[in-house]
């Protein structure tokens, strides 16, 4: 009789609980995320501007044709371009250093634990500073050209890497793989440790050279780790902004490096150009909702 | 030539030495096994003969070449693990078929070959399932079909048996043991069931803390046991070893522990001067000791009853003999139980006699 | 691996020295620029021949000259605000996401706590990219002046770091077997009592580096600060892109600044280096 009346009393207040656990949570997002997503919705259907003079919610509906606008817009196109050879050219070298690292770090030696802290750090910086660091060393005057170029190539081997669209971009990109190959390192280090040990006797015992090893048994192993982490990295990789804004602000010729996240930020805050900026905002949204929600439920099913 | 010829080896892991000195030999076709308790280096002997660890000193020689320098790889020597570990990533085939893919075998013979050692391990309904969703003794088969599908020059097993529950394992013994007489390849295999190694083995070595305690057929094993520990390991139930004295008394040698006594007269030549100290330990063996309601035999003596294990086709009795437990292996006889009076008999042939510090007096 | 022999020995540190430069390189310089005069700027040394400290000087004081000469940034503040505000706006977006996030984490590891919608909702917030949400947030923020204040910023900052917040500590909860708060909760105690006298002590290491590694998030941010701020809540990484974009090229100076806005967060990094795989990772991978 008590033990059921005090599991009646809990029953109760766990109710509650429940609920409000979940509250701040919702309060916050609804109001920070949920309302703006709202107005973006609806502002895409309009044509407004700051500079309009009245208010955006008495903004006239226009329809779709800010939509319309996204398809012929050749400069929406090419920061997508971009962003998608940034991401193809960055993940991929990322995996492969950072595959490249793990191995080397595979098995003990003096000083490991030493060689493996200094080797993280570039995860902890703030992404500008990263931005930074390479702008100063890619300078004409500086470290890469003086250090090295200047050194082992002679006078005229000097490139003023920021007026080349290629050449800035590969700064950036540079600047990227710097800063998150530990990233991977760390999770792909992890994952072949974590291969039992027995596996790879048995195999060597059956014959098997470290790298027929490595081929067949341990990376094998390590495939669903390896394609979580890409994943992730790709969609942080799709998301670059600061490093491209402090390196080239987009340029050379104002545009020639820039992303897609700067594009729509330089829409919204830079040309004013509210209800277009949400018209894109939404579909690049609705597009990688799509994607990933149509790429991960196959792969969640087969890493279950 | 032996196949397999183990010298001095000697492995030190830090300031633990594992295996203090072990040499042994193998012949072709022959099954030798390393028995014994855990961390007695059987284990650790294993590996070095796989190459998976390097001895701290002593000498593998495979064939009659000295393998110390080899690597696992270019030994061929087959080995199963305790675990097994199938690649769990790949199919039956590709698991049987890994060393052979290694060996750069064409395909058409790849898959002859491992159909033939599918066959010979019958996981040839199973073929295409992968790794990791085998049953335990699917696995230990696959783990053997994948070993001998390289046509290795030994075999090395790891205690094969210990993560199958206890039904299973007397089948998978002896289908074991009808495989290896199918396959005939020398093997050596590590345990710490006696009975596996009874009834696998033609040969035995006993270990313990690194050394051999004993090596021999498993006939000599089990009637000639030289030390304490290795009377006491093999049999099941194990052997009755009783402390004693050996006393002298009007001509007559009497082994005595408290108000028990055994003539041993008739040995009285052979054990003369061979005893070093005064304590000693004799040993029987409970099939050797028979129990009847009547006395029989003229050298039985009585006994009582102290508790009845009926184990189907025979029982085992604990008796209290003069203040002395003994145990006795017979037939089932309904009439006895708890507090009976019956009558012992000690098949003296089959009398051990042991100094207390592990030694061996007579057989 | 074991029979590697002193070559492949050699070699392997010869790779680990030079990703170890690699890895170095960037801050080395920037230091060794934060330490030189004007004259020395678009000089190839790593150390400095006469090195000053007027560029960090400089920061806090804008109309220092350096390196005695009279280059002044084209920056009149002092980054004692900037920095100031950086501290402010990430600690208490840090304290607000680690709060709503420890609760909204326990409801759902214990009592399955919202649906389905919330789990993909929070995601969400970090598959896009925080451009796309840059014109509304204006309007939005612009309407109810929350532009270019402290609340603005540090509620947009709690909502976008909420993800991780959930994700990691909702690991460290699900750590702790559930027995003990039931026994607690047999025995008459509500739930938030459970939380206090339980959960909390329990999971209190795993907690510290969740707030520490959403420190560290909020410290580096950048584009929000950038879109909300105009001149009272300026962050220190908004303050750095100030600098690059200022006339002069004052390398000095960016050097020093770049070199302050990191100590913090690498510092933090190294305490929680074990968790920060997790942390980039939602706790996907340990």
């Amino acid at each position: 009789m008590e033990i059921t009346d005090r599991l009646a009393q809990w029953m109760g207040k766990t109710e509650s609980f429940k609920k409000l656990s979940t509250l701040p949570l919702s309060l916050i997002l609804n109001f920070v995320l949920i309302v703006p997503f709202s107005i973006m919705i609806y502002l895409s259907f309009t044509k407004w501007e700051p500079l309009a003079g009245y208010d955006w919610w008495r903004a006239p509906i226009a329809g779709i044709p800010r939509f319309i606008e996204s398809f012929a817009d050749a400069r929406l196109a090419w920061a997508l371009i971009r962003t998608a050879i940034f991401v193809a050219v960055v993940l991929p070298l990322e995996f492969l250093l950072g595959l490249g690292m793990a191995l080397l770090f595979l098995g003990d030696f003096r000083g490991k634990k030493a060689f493996t802290s200094i080797i993280l750090y570039p995860m902890m910086m703030p992404w500008v500073v990263v931005g930074l660091g390479f702008y100063l060393m890619f300078q004409y005057f500086g470290p890469v050209n003086l250090l090295i170029l200047r050194p082992v190539f002679g006078e005229g081997a000097m490139i003023d890497w920021f007026t080349d669209p290629v050449l800035a971009f590969s700064v950036i990109m540079l600047a990227d793989i710097w800063q998150w190959t530990p990233l991977m390192f760390l999770i792909i280090y992890a994952g072949l440790a974590a291969v039992p040990r027995r596996l790879v006797e048995a195999a060597e015992v059956l014959g098997a050279s470290p790298s027929r090893i490595l081929t067949t048994v341990r990376l094998p192993l390590i495939k669903p780790l390896v394609v979580i982490a890409l994943i992730i990295r790709g969609l942080e990789a799709f998301k670059v902004f600061d490093i491209v804004y402090i390196m080239t602000g987009g340029g050379p010729g104002g545009n020639l490096t820039e992303v897609i996240s700067l594009y729509v930020y330089k829409l919204a805050i830079v040309y004013n150009n509210t209800s277009y900026a949400c018209a894109v905002s939404l579909i690049i949204m609705v597009a990688i909702a799509l994607i990933t929600r149509l790429a991960i439920r196959p792969l969640e099913v087969k890493v279950e | 030539m032996p196949k397999l010829v183990v010298k001095d080896i000697r492995k030190v892991f830090g300031t633990f030495e594992a295996v203090k000195n072990v040499s042994f030999q193998v012949e072709e076709k022959e099954t030798l096994c390393l028995l014994g308790p855990s961390g007695c280096g059987k284990t650790t002997t294993l590996r070095i003969i796989a190459g998976l660890e390097v001895p701290t000193s002593g000498e593998v020689f495979v064939d009659g070449v000295l393998v110390n320098d080899v690597p696992p790889q270019k030994r061929q020597i087959g080995l199963v693990f305790q675990d097994y570990a199938i690649f769990p990533h790949l199919s039956v085939f590709e698991n049987i078929a890994y060393g052979l893919r290694v060996r750069k075998m064409p395909d058409a013979q790849i898959k002859t070959k491992v159909h033939e050692t599918a066959a010979l391990v019958d996981v040839e309904s199973v073929l295409d399932a992968p790794g990791k969703k085998l049953g335990l003794s699917e696995m230990q088969r696959v783990a053997i079909g994948r070993s001998i599908a390289l046509d290795p020059k030994l075999l090395l097993l790891d205690e094969p048996l210990s993560n199958i529950d206890a039904k299973a394992r007397e089948r998978m013994r002896a289908e074991l043991g009808k495989l290896q007489k199918e396959i005939g390849i020398a093997t050596v295999y590590v345990t710490h069931d006696q009975l596996e190694a009874m009834t696998l083995a033609d040969r035995i070595a006993v270990m313990k803390n690194g050394l051999i305690e004993q090596i021999g057929t498993t006939s000599e094993i089990y009637d000639n046991a030289r030390t304490l520990f290795v009377a006491n390991f093999i049999g099941s139930p194990s052997m009755n070893l009783i402390d004693c004295e050996l006393v002298y008394s009007e001509e007559r040698a009497i082994l005595k522990s408290g108000d028990f006594t055994l003539d041993i007269t008739e040995f009285a030549e052979t054990i003369k001067g061979k005893p070093k100290g005064k304590e000693l330990v004799f040993g029987i063996r409970p099939e050797n000791v028979s129990v009847d309601i009547e006395k029989t035999d003229p050298t039985a003596v009585e006994a009582e009853v102290q508790l009845v294990e009926p184990l189907g086709a025979k029982s085992i009795y604990h008796l209290k003999i003069s203040g002395v437990t003994v145990l006795a292996k017979g037939h089932p006889m309904a009439e006895v139980n708890v507090g009976s009076k019956v009558w012992a008999t000690f098949n003296k042939d089959k009398l051990h006699l042991f100094d207390k510090k592990t030694e061996e007096a007579i057989f | 691996m074991r029979t590697k022999g002193t070559a492949g020995r050699i070699a392997r540190y010869l790779l680990l020295i030079a990703v170890c430069a690699w890895t170095l390189a960037p801050v080395a310089w920037m230091i060794s620029l934060s330490f030189k005069g004007p004259t020395e700027w678009y000089a190839p040394n790593i150390v400095p021949a006469q090195p000053i400290v007027d560029n960090y000087i400089n920061l806090f004081i804008p109309t220092n000259p350096i390196g005695g000469s009279h280059f002044f940034t084209s920056i009149t503040e002092p980054i004692t605000k900037p920095l100031i505000n950086s501290l402010i706006v990430a600690g208490l977006g840090t304290l607000f996401a680690v709060l709503v996030g420890f609760l909204a984490a326990y409801g759902v590891s214990r009592y399955r706590a919202g649906g389905t919608f919330t789990i993909f909702f929070t995601l969400l917030t970090r598959m896009l990219p925080g451009a796309t949400f840059v014109a509304p947030l204006m309007v939005f923020y612009s309407s109810i002046r929350f532009i270019d204040t402290y609340v603005g910023l540090v509620l947009l900052y709690t909502a976008v770091t909420l993800t991780y917040a959930i994700w990691l500590m909702k690991g460290f909860i699900d750590e702790i077997p559930p027995e003990w708060e039931e026994a607690a909760l047999l025995e008459g105690a509500s739930p938030w009592t459970v939380l206090r006298k339980v959960t909390i002590p329990l999971t209190k290491g795993g907690l510290a580096a969740s707030a520490l590694f959403i420190f560290i998030l909020n410290w580096s941010e950048f584009l929000f600060a950038l879109v909300i701020s105009v001149t009272q809540v300026t962050t220190l990484p908004v303050q750095i892109s100030k600098y690059v974009s200022a006339v002069g090229r004052m390398y000095g100076t960016q050097a020093s600044i770049g070199i302050i806005a990191t100590i913090p967060s690498v510092a933090l990094g190294y305490l929680i280096q074990k968790h920060l795989v997790t942390g980039f990772t939602f706790g996907r991978v340990r």
